[in-house]
């Protein structure tokens, strides 16, 4: 029985101990939204479109983060310019309904949608989180400086046919040499 | 039957099967790329190695090109035949561009599926990669030949399976490349069978480039509505939009292949024009409003005048269910029963082969497998022109076909071609002179032989005729079938729903006691022979009413306009001109389109409840709702098997299956036709579908004009010396369609005594399959 007084005892003062022991701490908290946080580097959040070092779009609408995204919050159109570059005509991702896993960034086979860590994108209409491609193409090329996806594949879009680093000059179809 | 074990299990296949095939009725996918399962193999690629432990040759093998044998053991995980395989797959690799974000192929790629099958997967070749120059292959495919696995799977579809000429094998060493010696359009009418052939992306469809993936589109197993030979098709859309069509798989019909009408010409569905929304005398209303109205007037127009003042005109595009409800219609109206189509000769000679034929109908399959073939007014290319494949493949295998034809018929293999008047082929079919006896030798000794009969060309006397040369030729131990060519998509269907004694649409007009007319998809001004007395008489109805998808000239002329779906946005089924039901499946809900591929644009910000522009709806669901009571495809089928008995097979089928006969029924007793006198001084005229452009559904497929051709008359060289006419020459054709001034090309394989015209959308008036009729020719008078 008086094993119990002992615990009682301390389990009632032991509480205000540890908030007297607090009372003299510097404060964790950060006042949001007057002061902000330093977020880690690969802190998921708004999606953007980023360009290749060159300036032209990365985005090739191959739909393959539309066909990883859990949620299906991204869709797009595919159109061709004239030089055949493939690129989106329009991309949409509906943010109300992004879960920001980073699966889309993960299939980017282009490096063209990364995550920023830019997390306020709360608001009072759902429409104004529709972002279309205007809002989230950027100018620059995100957490990749050197990728450009035209340079690697070789169907001459960029550069002429066969005129990629790893590649030889077209066939001589009509040679006969052997 | 062999009997041999792969991966320990047993299987028993018949002699002469390849391992490969054997291995694949086990559900074992041995990885592979040069097999198709209708090229057969050559044994290009080597991914298909598997290793045979027992056997006459042991060993690594390429499991394509060994046949199976007795007490056969072969393995397929083995380490060996798996390493070589690996080893294959980056070989194939080496040159590949790594272009899959941006190419079409991507997701539905043999290449993709196989490497990732063989288990190659980190490149390690750091050595260049070999490129090749692209051609210009025309406004339907489009070629990268980087891509290139050199399989050859292109040119044995092209060439050898197709019959195209202007395609092939070029190059020696690694140069190797397919395509065309210059750029241009590819001339075959199969081309775009290269797209689904070809196991990488090297040939993709220029006209879906860069619309859609693969896994993201909307499928469905349906039916090709362009012609008669009803051929599986799968089409493909997204954001309510038809984006494309492949082929679809039917061993008794089409095999796996489609021709470039019913693949290309697909965009009927979303012409700018196509009307999507119910009018009333100019006035936009409701579809139920529009329903309700065009009831009351025909049942107060019935009461107040009888029974034949409405008439109800169904068709051969129309789905088998439409046109039944129709005839539910008609009687729920008290009104007499419907004309089916617009064409009455059309309509007589598929009521020929619906029931006189009914019970010696051959498959599209027979014919690829019989060796003498003898087509009677057909020219396959412009009627049916998976016909013209099924023909080839006959030639292929050492057999003869001959073509009894006015027109100078173009096929894509060596046959034998007997330029015959129409008269001259009545004679033939009805006569015995000498050439018959010739045919008739030769059909006798086939071992399978097939005829084949144009319903168009012979009417219902020729057909007969061809009727009873096939119960001539067919002994005890082997039949001889008839394959019969209709033009519609529904034409057998429409003449097995309607009484064979029924009236044609001009003897019902007549007099003025129809007073309102209901047109179900038709449009009988292009459709029918009698385009401008008709035209005359609908202007004197009270009531027009016309349900249809396309914008046609009828429905321009409507006092009640319905819209409704194209049947790539309905379920329903056809009966194709061998007597298969083939059922159909809804692809897309109709709606406006929200593709776009404008810089720019994009799908709009508002979202609603319903899809703008979706009122349109099946027929036979507005049929339904005219009949008071919407219930489901499968009840309604349910009644029409217990009033049609020979639609037994109705409720089982499925789409994407092969499709039940209708059942054979008795051949009636018709009187004898007697063959018109031809006037002196005068020509024969012939009057052909054009390949592109005839079927009204082509005519509003924009994606064919590429294709299309201009309208001019053919003429034997010796009837223009006997005309003095020359090639170039505008001239006259008096008609019974009228006078046309066209320029005058001239053929050495055409008829003599015939004058050709083609019915496209260049020259819509004459109308094919009216039966015999003359013209007279002259030089262009006062334009000329």
């Amino acid at each position: 029985m008086s094993r119990h007084v002992f615990r009682d005892i301390r389990g009632t003062l032991q509480p205000f101990w540890v908030t007297l022991r607090n009372l003299f701490r510097k404060p964790v908290t950060v006042q949001y939204p007057e002061q902000k946080q330093q977020l880690p580097e690969r802190y998921r959040a708004r999606l953007i479109l980023t360009r290749d070092p060159d300036g032209g779009e990365r985005c090739v609408a191959c739909h393959l983060c539309s066909a990883a995204c859990p949620v299906d919050c991204i869709s797009m159109q595919a159109t061709e310019a004239a030089d055949g570059r493939r690129y989106a005509a329009w991309f949409r991702i509906n943010f109300t309904r992004c879960i920001f896993c980073g699966l889309c960034t993960e299939a980017c086979p282009t490096k063209a949608i990364q995550v920023t860590a830019d997390f306020e994108l709360a608001g009072r209409d759902p429409l104004k989180l529709v972002y279309e491609k205007v809002d989230l193409l950027v100018d620059h090329c995100g957490n990749d400086n050197s990728y450009n996806f035209y340079h690697q594949t070789g169907i001459g879009v960029t550069a002429p046919r066969g005129e990629n680093p790893q590649e030889t000059k077209p066939m001589d179809v009509k040679d006969l040499m052997p | 039957m062999v009997t041999l074990t792969i991966d320990n299990q047993t299987v028993t296949v018949p002699a002469g099967t390849t391992v490969l095939e054997a291995a694949q009725k086990l559900g074992i996918v041995v990885p592979h790329l040069c097999y198709h399962k209708e090229l057969g193999a050559v044994g290009s690629c080597r991914m298909c190695a598997v290793m045979i432990h027992k056997g006459t040759l042991t060993g690594l093998k390429m499991s394509c090109l060994i046949a199976v044998e007795e007490g056969m053991v072969v393995t397929t995980t083995d380490e060996r035949s798996m390493a070589l395989r690996e080893q294959v797959g980056e070989w194939l690799m080496l040159n590949h561009p790594h272009d899959c974000p941006v190419c079409d192929e991507g997701g539905e790629c043999q290449l993709q599926e196989m490497t990732i099958a063989v288990g190659h997967g980190r490149r390690r070749y750091t050595g260049k990669k070999h490129t090749y120059p692209n051609q210009d292959l025309g406004p339907f495919i489009a070629q990268e030949m980087n891509r290139c696995i050199h399989c050859y799977r292109c040119a044995r579809t092209y060439k050898d399976y197709c019959g195209g000429r202007d395609f092939g094998v070029m190059g020696s060493r690694n140069r190797v490349t397919f395509g065309r010696f210059a750029d241009g359009m590819l001339q075959s009418d199969f081309s775009g069978n290269l797209i689904d052939f070809c196991p990488t992306g090297v040939f993709t469809d220029r006209t879906f480039r860069f619309t859609s993936r693969f896994w993201d589109l909307q499928e469905a197993d349906s039916v090709c509505s362009h012609c008669g030979v009803g051929c599986a098709v799968i089409p493909g859309g997204r954001l309510h939009q038809l984006q494309r069509v492949r082929s679809g798989t039917n061993a008794a019909v089409n095999g796996s292949f489609l021709c470039d009408r019913g693949r290309f010409g697909f965009d009927y569905g979303r012409h700018p024009e196509r009307p999507r929304r119910a009018r009333r005398d100019g006035q936009e209303v409701a579809v139920d409003v529009a329903l309700e109205a065009l009831m009351s007037d025909a049942r107060a127009l019935i009461d107040a005048e009888g029974p034949e003042a409405v008439l109800l005109l169904g068709s051969e595009r129309a789905s088998l269910e439409s046109n039944w409800l129709l005839q539910r219609l008609a009687k729920e109206l008290g009104c007499r029963v419907p004309v089916l189509s617009p064409h009455a000769r059309r309509h007589q000679a598929a009521q020929a082969v619906a029931f006189d034929l009914s019970h010696q109908l051959a498959s599209l399959a027979d014919v690829r497998t019989a060796d003498v073939a003898v087509v009677f007014g057909v020219d396959p290319l412009a009627e049916a022109p998976l016909l013209a494949l099924a023909l080839r493949q006959i030639v292929r295998q050492g057999g003869r076909v001959v073509v009894c034809d006015p027109r100078p018929v173009e096929l894509p293999f060596a046959f034998e071609h007997q330029p015959l008047s129409p008269l001259a082929l009545h004679e033939l079919l009805g006569g015995g002179d000498m050439d018959g006896k010739h045919l008739r030798d030769l059909l006798r000794q086939a071992k399978q032989p097939v005829l084949v009969a144009g319903a168009d060309l012979l009417g219902t006397a020729g057909l007969r005729h061809v009727h009873s040369l096939a119960q001539r030729i067919a002994t005890d131990d082997r039949a001889c079938p008839i394959y019969p060519v209709l033009a519609g998509a529904n034409s057998f269907g429409a003449a097995l729903l309607s009484l064979p004694e029924q009236d044609d649409l001009m003897t019902r007009l007549e007099g003025d006691h129809v007073r309102m007319m209901i047109c179900l998809e038709t449009d009988p001004l292009v459709e029918g022979p009698d385009g401008k007395p008709l035209g005359e008489r609908l202007a004197r109805l009270e009531k027009l009413v016309v349900f249809d998808y396309l914008p046609t000239a009828v429905a321009a002329r409507a006092d009640t306009f319905i819209p409704t779906c194209p049947p790539v946005e309905a379920s329903g089924t056809f009966i194709n001109s061998e007597g298969r039901l083939r059922r159909f499946e809804r692809v897309l809900a109709p709606g406006a389109s929200l593709a776009h591929k404008e810089d720019g644009a994009h799908p709009p910000r508002a979202f609603f409840l319903t899809q703008p522009d979706s009122e349109p709806l099946p027929a036979p669901r507005l049929l339904q709702r005219l009949l008071g009571g919407e219930t489901s495809l499968a009840q309604i089928q349910a009644e029409m098997v217990m009033d049609r008995p020979r639609l037994a097979a109705l409720p089982q089928l499925k789409a994407g299956e092969e499709g039940e006969r209708v059942a054979a029924t008795v051949a009636r007793a018709l009187p004898e036709e007697k063959l018109p006198e031809q006037p002196a001084g005068t020509l024969q005229l012939v009057v052909s579908p054009a390949r592109y452009g005839s079927d009204l559904l082509s005519r509003y497929a924009r994606q064919l004009t590429p294709r299309l051709t201009t309208a001019c008359v053919y003429l034997h060289p010796e009837d223009a010396e006997r005309h003095g006419v020359q090639e170039g020459d505008r001239v006259d054709l008096d008609t019974r369609f009228g006078r046309f001034t066209l320029p005058l090309a001239l053929s050495e394989t055409l008829a003599r005594g015939c004058a050709l015209v083609e019915n496209s959308a260049a020259l819509p008036e004459p109308i094919p399959g009216s039966g015999i009729s003359f013209c007279r020719i002259g030089r262009g008078g006062a334009n000329g």
